[in-house]
């Protein structure tokens, strides 16, 4: 049997496409039903998020009619003509299979670098298929293992360290500054989606109050009350500036509205504690000459922009090691695979050794009539113990063939030597 | 009693050494563990040094602080025993990678003088006001020391977010507002010890004024203890109402202490002291 991913990413196709050929969480219950049935009862997960559809599937069928049922499940499902995506598929067997999903578990193929949120879509694709009853033996296996993948590339690897979206950074920033942000104090002036996004991370780490400074004072009204904040009009700015820890600067005027003297003045009034600014305006609205004053921390937008390019620098270098790390593990599952592959093989050999052992017993204990009971059953305890010896050495030995040499020239060579069925 | 003696110094010089290295492992892994490692290390290595004080002590029936070993020895147990201190708030605790390695070499310097001091008699402290007073000094440099190294800290990171740049300073580095807030508190302790010694020294120089002379006052490291205390005592009340923070705090701390063991090093080598800590017999 084999396993095998087939489906698209951001890597082959663009926005519009997966997009289209996307499975909604209502729809994966009753498409992995029906992929189920056609690939013949084969073990499969659907994974669709955003950047990717795939299709994991553990399968008997010939490699050709198996793309040809993909192709025809996504193009019904759908209702988008084969040629539209066909260019844009791709498919991996076995080992590569293997390691594309621990690659994308572990978020190395991911567009952000080392986000977190793939793991847990994996996660849900894989409860999703558990509960429809459509993962096997095979795909249990390989999902736990991508998952235990997945972690292990996070913890040994930085490939998740340092935030990589403006609002993130920002925070991060901040409680650099401040140990804690519970209690403090953040004002917004203007706004814009931008900087309500930093507001709401800051908020939900803690921030304690909100001022809301508008030129338009039924606007700050309403951006204030999400946030039980305090509407605050534009021209009493100066004398409420010194309340706030963070600044958060976003209007459209077309110069500098805060200057030195403004910071002079509140950094007076809030005893020198320190401030941070975020100016996410364009064009800016805090003079740079701010940045340069004892206790205030200034970022403009190109700043916070350069420090989640530097992020995802960072975390680039790191996908080296991580892909070591999935390397090994692939080998590994691997290894697992194709002993799983032996067992029917080794349930055989169980059967074939009893046979005899069951046949010469019974022909030696009716040589010995004189035995006792007691003596009877210490025979054949130990006819027991002497195949299940053999059988252990027996299988341990295969496995390590089964690892170094192509499992199926070895499994040929066992059933010889054992005489099992379907030897040829 | 003397081997032991040797062996309790030298033994806990390397653990010093080996939990400054610890800390540094800390620095290239992000491994929490090697900081509770350093951590050990760091309490093993003060044992060491006390047991060896000790041993000394007995054996000579009088408190040895009058050699460098001696006094190096307790100032990096005094040093350390504030670190512990400081690192019981988890928030701070990266910063034992930055309080180690001068620690470290404090006592590496202070073996290196040790096959000469250890052996020798350490000269007896004319009187329990004057032991007081060199232990009280040790204590509040000690506070001075740790707190300079966190405004060293405080520098760095202030710096490194005005430059924006990305390259954290180590792993979990405190925010600003934590070391501010430590400084303010090793300072805050700092200070009246060092006020306490300098009153103690004065009362002594009262009672014992025979010993050092009639211009004791004029002596170059007396009339800087009383500027330094100045110094001090200017800035712990300027950042106590809030008209100095933040960088500049930091640096006045730093550098105040640096001036300050730097002028005591140099008046120590001029041989400028006029304050003999023993009596005049020994």
């Amino acid at each position: 049997m084999n396993l095998v991913v087939a489906g698209l990413s951001h890597h082959t196709s663009p926005l519009e496409l997966r997009e289209r050929l996307a499975f909604s969480n209502a729809e994966i219950p009753s498409a992995l039903l029906c992929l189920h049935k056609r690939l013949g009862d084969a073990g499969v997960v659907i994974l669709s998020t955003c950047n990717r559809v795939e299709i994991y599937a553990h399968h008997a069928m010939e490699p050709d009619e198996f793309r040809k049922e993909i192709r025809l499940f996504l193009s019904e499902s759908h209702s988008v003509p084969e040629e539209e995506f066909r260019d844009a598929l791709y498919e991996y067997e076995n080992r590569e299979a293997v390691g594309h999903l621990f690659r994308v578990a572990s978020s190395l193929d991911s567009m952000v670098v080392g986000e977190v949120q793939i793991l847990g879509q994996v996660h849900d694709a894989y409860i999703a298929a558990q509960a429809e009853q459509t993962a096997d033996k095979v795909i249990h296996a390989l999902f736990q293992k991508a998952f235990t993948v997945a972690k292990s590339v996070r913890t040994r690897t930085t490939i998740g360290e340092g935030k990589v979206s403006i609002s993130s950074v920002a925070v991060d920033l901040a409680q650099s500054i401040f140990q804690t942000l519970s209690g403090k104090t953040v004002m917004v002036i203007g706004s814009g989606e931008m900087a309500e996004l930093t507001l709401k991370s800051l908020v939900s780490r803690g921030v304690r109050s909100v001022l809301i400074v508008n030129r338009n004072p039924e606007r700050a009204r309403a951006l204030a009350e999400p946030y039980r904040g305090e509407p605050i009009a534009f021209e009493d700015l100066n004398d409420h500036l010194h309340r706030a820890e963070i600044v958060i600067s976003a209007t459209a005027a077309p110069r500098f509205i805060l200057h030195p003297a403004n910071f002079h003045h509140a950094l007076k009034l809030r005893a020198r504690q320190p401030m941070f600014v975020i100016d996410i305006a364009v064009p800016r609205d805090v003079d740079p000459a701010v940045g340069e004053i004892d206790n205030v921390y200034l970022y403009n937008i190109d700043d916070l922009e350069q420090v989640v390019a530097e992020n995802l620098e960072l975390r680039r270098r790191e996908i080296d090691r991580g892909m070591e790390l999935v390397e090994y593990s692939v080998n590994q599952f691997m290894q697992w695979k194709d002993v799983l592959v032996a067992e029917p093989t080794f349930v055989s050999m169980s059967e074939e050794l009893n046979t005899i052992r069951e046949r010469e017993l019974e022909r030696t204990l009716s040589a010995l009539p004189d035995l006792t009971e007691t003596q009877r059953q210490e025979v054949a305890a130990l006819t027991k113990r002497i195949v299940k010896s053999i059988l252990q050495r027996s299988v341990v030995e295969i496995k390590h063939e089964i690892g170094h040499h192509d499992p199926n020239t070895v499994l040929h060579l066992v059933k010889r030597f054992f005489g099992l069925k379907d030897a040829t | 009693m003397a081997i032991i003696t040797d062996i309790a110094f030298y033994v806990g010089t390397v653990l010093f050494v080996a939990a400054a290295l610890a800390a540094q492992r800390f620095v290239r892994s992000g491994k929490p563990a090697m900081l509770d490692i350093a951590e050990r290390l760091l309490f093993m290595g003060m044992a060491c040094l006390i047991v060896s004080f000790i041993l000394r002590w007995a054996h000579w029936g009088r408190v040895p602080l009058t050699t460098m070993t001696d006094s190096l020895g307790l100032f990096a147990v005094l040093s350390g025993l504030v670190v512990v201190t400081v690192l019981r708030r988890r928030e701070v605790r990266s910063l034992l990678y930055v309080y180690l390695p001068p620690l470290a070499a404090i006592c590496l310097f202070a073996a290196a003088t040790a096959h000469r001091n250890l052996h020798t008699e350490p000269k007896e402290l004319s009187g329990i006001l004057l032991i007081i007073h060199v232990g009280l000094a040790l204590l509040a440099y000690a506070l001075f020391f740790v707190a300079s190294m966190t405004s060293f800290v405080y520098l760095l990171q202030s710096r490194r977010l005005k430059r924006r740049s990305v390259a954290a300073f180590g792993h979990g580095a405190p925010s600003l507002e934590e070391l501010d807030r430590l400084l303010f508190r090793l300072v805050g302790y700092g200070y009246p010890l060092f006020v306490a010694t300098l009153t103690l020294g004065l009362v002594w120089a009262w009672v014992d004024r025979d010993l050092l002379g009639h211009y004791w006052w004029l002596a170059p490291k007396v009339i800087l203890s009383y500027v330094m205390a100045g110094f001090f005592a200017i800035t712990f009340h300027m950042r106590r109402v809030g008209r100095l923070r933040g960088p500049k705090l930091a640096t006045l701390v730093f550098l105040g202490f640096t001036v300050l063991i730097l002028a005591y090093m140099v008046l120590s080598v001029m041989n400028l002291r006029w304050h003999y800590f023993w009596s005049a017999g020994a």
